[in-house]
Formats: structure tokens, sequence, C-alpha cells
């Protein structure tokens, strides 16, 4: 079999399993292959792709980011106080995202000018972005933003509602909810961004052999940092979506975040131990993680049984590709 | 574990030993390719057996067998007499049969006596008996007559000591079939003695060794029997007095050699193109100096660890100097970084080139034209992937790459292609002086000649070339002049053609006749 068939298969296992999961869910439930549902798991999937994108980046550079589940609270937050104090709300978010920017940016500052190990860089980040968060807000939800604020969240493109005699709105059809749009766009984007550009080669030769890449004149800090702050600045984006979807600023929101980013990134194929990874495969991975989440909510499984089946999911998915790996 | 096989007392003649590890038949199938076809090899007590062949063509694969980290598709492997299944990894050294490889396999954060007992600690109850493992290790090492504290961190030794460990570690397990690696890849000369006197010692005990070496002249020290392997077949196994350095060369390439250096075809010019004045670096090397000139190939000879490597790892920028200026066509430059040496076009191959030469999970192209990305994306950024395809087969063809595909991943090509790649690299990006370190280290006698050809045309190109090399033949085939480096310091500068072997080893070993002693062992390059 060659690397490609064998690449293939790995991408082919990742979504038939994903194909499976949706076949049993169907038959399973009866509401789970509609329209509304597809909506509300596209829906429930976005902060974990979002997430998983820009952590893909940090682990195919051979880093990890545990900060993210935290950088999208303080970013949200961020967003909800500034609305508070009277700033347009684009601003406000734009202002949030920034946040997660600058949160990534100093892990990557301190993770290759302190040379701390990115684990501990970020672990650190973890405790002082929710620190952060919490101090600001006296850990009380941030409320009353107004209906503009959950516009991001809650609106939806190509919505079709019809009014009916009695006067109640009737949707035909719930529209493509903007989150899920922006999952798609950012998902595109990222994914260009590392198979298309100068910059994702880059990406990929310091998580392949870091010393060789900067033997080769790549600007080694410059790809590293640029891989952070781009995994804090979807952090934030995540935070002003999650947050807008409340319509309130939760200082708690996003807790445990980063393990179900991490876990969609490694489901997908990418090596913890760097180089190899990608935004597809991601992809794949967040919605396994929603599918199994949702169709197992649908037929009343407990959640406590449930993050025991995701664990076990996890383990199966990297022990699947070790096996592939071992083959030599 | 008694050994029943009776050692040959000293003097007496070695041949009639009975094999103690037979091989009949052993193939194994990879994907793409046959690694071993029905090769049959056998080991006896006390003889040293070596191993040959160009790189790909099996040894590695015999050997993994050999020591049940791979299974055979074919064939049975009989050790005294008995048909034997390795099952895992385990169970060879657990019957005699150990393994040292050329990467050491030692923990550097435990101690000497713990990594010989590793898995195997002699334990008092529950508890290792650490007083035990102490006097059982420095017994070990003592027989080796080496002077190693069994207290001592690993990581505090040298390469060379670490080795003497290994070795103990497989006396420990009572082999009485050790495999051999390029054991002298990493080690000096005086250490390479060592290794071979040790060897003679195991040899006289009953220990049959397998040895496996690039470096052929060494051979004769040692070696009993030859037998040489080519594309995953056996060719043939013969005494080694009957035989010669020269015919197992033209066993191992499957035609004869008709020089071992190509003709030189650049002529060295007076125009100086790299100068270097005072470069020193605190404790590493002190005020080095020399000049690199249009159309030649300058040469940096020493033993290990004379600072040859950690010179031009600073006029590079990969680590720091404490003074010193490099001036490149005239003009002084400020390097502090490879990004710098590399905007000026002064590359450095290093001398591992998996450590730092090659992403190995990446493709050719990827690692072709990873110097210079600038060149293959468009303003904003992105890949032109027809311009790039292009650069790739440009290079593949211009160095005679032999790849399937620009798009396979490079871990799956031969050493020799491997370090084409990294060269080509460098042209892709126009490097106006290239630090060759160890360029045909590991490497098959073949893709040595063809590495020579290209460092000649380089040079005719005008390119700078220096050639980094523990080789003395290699340094005085190939190149024009020579920079004899000692304990960091610049001893000797020696135009090539009057000079020689002798008076190189003198002017690196700081003693006179050093280079005539009877028991240097200077690799053979062909």
């Amino acid at each position: 079999m060659t690397e490609t068939q064998k690449d293939l298969l790995q991408k082919f296992a990742a979504l038939a399993t994903l194909i499976v999961l949706s076949a049993v869910f169907a038959i399973t439930s009866e509401s789970f292959l509609t329209v509304g549902n597809s909506m509300t798991v596209a829906l429930q999937t976005t902060s974990i792709a979002l997430l998983g994108f820009g952590l893909t980046c940090v682990i195919i550079t051979g880093g990890i980011d545990l900060s993210v589940g935290s950088v999208l609270a303080l970013a949200g937050t961020a967003a909800g106080l500034l609305v508070q104090a009277g700033l347009p709300v684009w601003l406000s978010m734009l202002a949030g995202m920034l946040v997660g920017g600058v949160c990534g940016w100093i892990n990557g500052v301190v993770i290759t000018r302190m040379k701390l190990p990115p684990f501990i860089a970020t672990l650190g980040m973890m405790l002082v972005a929710r620190g952060v968060a919490l101090q600001l807000t006296g850990a009380r939800p941030v409320s009353g933003l107004g209906e503009d604020f959950g516009e991001l969240g809650n609106g939806a493109l190509f919505r079709i509602v019809q009014e009916t005699d009695g006067g109640f709105p009737d949707v035909i059809f719930p529209g493509i909810p903007y989150p899920v749009v922006i999952m798609a766009l950012v998902g595109i984007a990222v994914a260009i961004l590392l198979s298309r550009m100068g910059f994702g080669r880059h990406i990929y030769a310091v998580g392949s052999n870091e010393e060789a890449a900067r033997l080769s004149g790549v600007d080694v800090t410059r790809v590293k940092v640029g891989a952070y702050t781009l995994s804090g600045f979807l952090a934030g984006l995540t935070g002003c979506v999650l947050m807008s979807r409340l319509v309130t600023a939760q200082p708690n929101e996003g807790v445990m975040y980063e393990l179900d980013a991490i876990a969609s990134a490694v489901i997908g194929g990418s090596s913890l131990l760097g180089g190899v990874g990608s935004i597809t495969g991601t992809a794949i991975g967040a919605f396994v993680i929603g599918i199994l989440r949702n169709g197992l909510n649908m037929n009343g499984v407990s959640s406590f049984v449930q993050q025991i089946i995701i664990g076990l999911v996890i383990i199966g998915a990297v022990w699947i590709d070790q096996m592939r790996n071992r083959q030599r | 574990m008694e050994p029943d096989i009776v050692p040959a007392p000293r003097g007496a003649p070695r041949r009639p030993a009975a094999p103690v590890l037979v091989a009949e038949g052993l193939s194994k199938q990879f994907p793409g390719v046959k690694a071993l076809d029905r090769v049959s090899f056998d080991l006896r007590a006390g003889e040293v057996h070596a191993l040959c062949g160009e790189n790909g063509a099996g040894k590695s694969t015999l050997m993994k067998i050999l020591t049940g980290v791979y299974q055979p598709d074919e064939g049975r492997i009989l050790y005294k007499g008995e048909e034997q299944r390795f099952r895992t990894v385990l169970d060879a050294p657990r019957m005699g049969i150990a393994i040292i490889h050329q990467e050491l396999n030692l923990v550097p954060h435990l101690t000497v006596a713990e990594n010989i007992f590793l898995g195997r600690e002699p334990k008092r109850g529950p508890f290792v008996d650490r007083k035990r493992m102490t006097r059982e290790a420095a017994a070990l090492l003592k027989r080796l007559a080496v002077d190693i504290a069994p207290g001592c961190l690993v990581k505090s030794l040298p390469v060379a000591r670490q080795q003497m460990v290994e070795i103990a570690k497989a006396l420990s397990l009572n082999a009485e079939v050790l495999i051999m690696d390029e054991p002298t890849s990493s080690l000096t000369e005086s250490e390479t003695d060592q290794l071979f006197q040790i060897i003679r010692e195991l040899k006289r005990d009953g220990v049959g060794i397998v040895y496996v070496s690039h470096r052929l002249d060494e051979l004769k020290h040692i070696v009993d029997r030859v037998t040489v392997l080519r594309d995953g077949a056996h060719v043939w196994t013969k005494d080694f007095q009957q035989t010669s350095v020269a015919e197992i060369v033209n066993a191992m390439v499957g035609r004869s050699l008709s020089s071992v250096f190509p003709q030189r075809s650049s002529r060295p010019t007076a125009e100086v193109i790299l100068k270097v004045e005072g470069l020193s670096r605190r404790g590493v090397f002190e005020d080095v100096g020399f000049e690199l000139r249009r159309g030649e190939i300058l040469g940096f000879a020493g033993l290990m660890g004379a600072g040859r490597t950690e010179v031009a790892r600073a006029v590079f920028g990969a680590d720091a100097r404490s003074a010193g200026t490099i001036t490149l066509h005239g003009r002084e430059i400020r390097v502090s970084s490879p990004i710098d040496a590399i905007a000026q076009g002064i590359a450095y191959l290093s001398e591992d080139r998996k450590h730092d030469g090659l992403a190995v999970t990446m493709s050719v192209m990827e690692n072709l034209t990873i110097t210079d990305i600038p060149a293959v994306t468009d303003r904003f950024g992105f890949l032109r992937p027809g311009r790039e395809r292009a650069v790739a087969e440009e290079y593949v063809r211009l160095l005679n790459i032999r790849t399937p595909s620009i798009h396979k991943t490079v871990k799956n090509l031969s050493g020799g292609n491997q370090q084409k790649i990294v060269i080509g690299k460098w042209l892709f990006r126009k490097s106006k002086v290239l630090f060759f370190d160890e360029p045909t280290r590991g490497i098959d006698v073949g893709a040595k000649f063809a590495i020579y050809e290209l460092l000649d045309r380089l040079a005719a190109e005008g390119i700078g070339v220096v050639l980094i090399s523990s080789e003395l033949p290699e340094i005085l085939g190939v190149t024009d002049r020579v920079v004899v480096f000692r304990e960091g310091r610049v001893t000797g500068l020696l135009e090539t053609r009057a000079t020689s072997q002798e008076e190189i080893m003198e002017y690196a070993s700081g003693l006179p006749g050093a280079g005539s002693r009877p028991t240097q062992t200077l690799a053979v390059t062909l």
C-alpha cells in the first residue's frame, strides 16, 4: 500500500466513523436526521471546530495550547464589558478577538523567547486568562447586552419565515446559523493557509524538524508566535460567538473546551509529535465529537456515559493511527 | 548460563569452531521492495564475520531478523543447532544474542551500572540490590579494561565510553553472539584501537561477532570472514585472507569502480571569496582564520572534537561566536543567525542529515524548496504549485536524485539520495559558499563518487566549497588546500598536492610521526 493510499485510508477511517455514527443515530432516533437537528449539530460543533482549527496549527508545529478555553472566556467577557461600557457591538467583538490574539501572542513569546515548554506556558495562560475574566466580572455573568449582541450567535443566513393566518411566524427553513457560516469560512481559510501558503509550509517544517528548519533559514520564532497568535485569535472569535449565542458574557464559559479541541485534532489524524495534521481531519474530528454528543443526547444517554464513550473514541482513534504508523 | 562452546585457547588455530548462529534462506518483503531474498548466513563461535553491502543491500533487515525485531517471511534461524523463533525483541538477548546499535540505546540520566542491568536489576527481596549491581558492573568494566566508574551518569560520558558501556551490557547477558552496527562511526582513532583490542579479547572468549562497517579498511584488523549482500541477495562469503578490499567493493556495487575520486575540473584562482579572521568561541575554538578562494575546494581536517564543525557552524550563525570577522567577496558581513548567513549566501550542510538536515516526514519537493519559500510563492504568500513542482523536478534531474516522485516522503530514500536533496536545497537558494560537513558519511560507495563530482562542479561554477571530513583519503583526493585543526586552533595550512596523510596527522595530533604509527586506522573512502 502506498503512502497516499494509507493517508486516504486514515482520512476515510475517520470519515467512515462519522457516516456510521450518523447512520446509527438516524435509525435509533427519528428526529436525528432532520434539517433542524442537522443545524443544531453544526451549531454545537462550531466551538470545538473553531478552537480545533487554531490548535491544529499549533499541534503541527509540535506544540500544544491548553489556554484556548480560558482565552475564549476572557475574550467574550471583554467584549461584553465593552458593550456595557457603551462601545458598538462590532467594535467590542473585534476588541474581544484582539484580546484573544494578544493572549496567543504572549503564549508564543513565552515559548520562544523564554523557552518554556508549550505545555507549561499555555497552562499558565489558562489560569491567568480565566482568573482575569473572573476578576473583571466578579465571577458574575455580564447580561443586558441588547439584542444586537445576540445577532452573531443566533442569526442565520437564508432564513425563510412565513406569516401564518393566525399571525404566528412559521419557519419554513431555519437558515444556516451565522456561527456555522463562520466555522466554514474560517476552516477554508486556515486550510488554505496550511496547504497553499508559504507560512503553512513553514509551520509543517518547524514541526517536522525544528533544527533542520532553523538551519534552512526558517524563522522558527516567527512561525511559532504566528501559530499561537492564530490559535488565541480564533479562541477570541469562538468566545465572541459563544457569548453572543447566550446573549450574556459568561466568565465561566469554555471550561475544558481545550480538551475537546485537542481531541478533535487528534481524532482527525494530527500527531502531537508535530509535522502531521490537516484541517479537514480536524473538522471531521470535531463533527465526530459533536454528533456523538447530539445523538447520545437524543437517545437519552446520560452525560456521564457520554464522557465515557467519547474518551474511548479518542483512545481508539489514536490507537488506529499508531497502528498505521507502526506498520513499517 | 554456561557457555557450552569451549573458548579456543590462545594461539590455537580458530578455524574449526562450529557455527553458533545459522540463518537459512531468509526472505523479507516490505511494501514495494524485497528487502531480503533467500539469504543464508552463518557465524562461528570466536570469529568476527563482517557483513558488507551498500545502503539498502539488506544488512539492517538481516540484523533485525537475527535479533527478533522483524519476523522473516521465509527461512529459519538455528541457534546452537536448534531452530529458534524470536517473537519479541526480548527473546534474542535472553538467549545470548546481543546487538549494539549505531545509535546507542542507553538511558542518559541513569548511571552506568543501572544501564548495564536495566530491566534485569539484581534484587534483594522487592528492592534493587545496588551494592551487588555496582560490584558486578565494576567487574564487567574491569574485564573490558576500561576506566569507568559504575556510579557515574551515562550522559556525562563521551560517546566512545558509552559504547564501552553497551559492550559491558552485552557481556552481562553472557552474550555468545554480538552484533555490532557501525561501532566505529563516532570513535576517534585511539578509541577505535581500544575497541579492536576488546573485540580480540571477546573472540578469544569464544564470542561470535557480526561486524557491520562502512570503513572497509578497518576490517583487516579484526575480521575472519566476509559476507557481501547486494540488493537483498547474498553475493558471496569468503575468508578475509582470500579476498581484498577492492574485491569486496566490486561485489558490493556489482561493477568495478574505475577510480575512487573523480578528475578535478575546477582550477583554483587567487580571488578570495570568503575570509574569516580571529574567529573565537570561548572554550571551543580560538583565533581561527582561513581564506576560501574561487574555484577551490578547501578541506578541514582534524581529529574528532578538534573544532572543525564548530567553526563552520559559527560562520553560518548557527552558534554564537565571541570574536572574529567574516568577509564575503571583500565586504565584511554581520552574521548572528542562520537567517543572516543564508541571506548572504552562506550555507552549512550538517553532518547529521536526519537530525538537522532534512524534514523526513515531508516530501522531496517540500525539502528542496524550504530554503527559499519566497521564490515559490506569489506576492500574497500563496504557493505557486506549478513553479514549485518545476523547481523540484529540475533539481531532481540536475542531481540525479533517485525517487519515484517529487511527492515521495524523504524518509523512504537512501542516504545518498537524502544527501543530494540537502545539497539541492542549497543550490536552489543560490548559495555562494557551501560548508559540507562529512557529506559522504554513511552513504553508498557509488553515491560517494557522485557527491565528489558535484563538489568539483560547484567549485568550477565559482561556488566556494569547504569540505569537512574525518577521512583523510577523501581530503587528499578531493581538496586543493587543507586547513588542519587541533584542539580548537588551526595548526596547519597545507597544499593538498604537496602533503600526505602522515603530515596531516602530525598537525592534527600534535605528535611528530603520529601518522605513521602502524596501529593507526584511517578510514578508507572508496
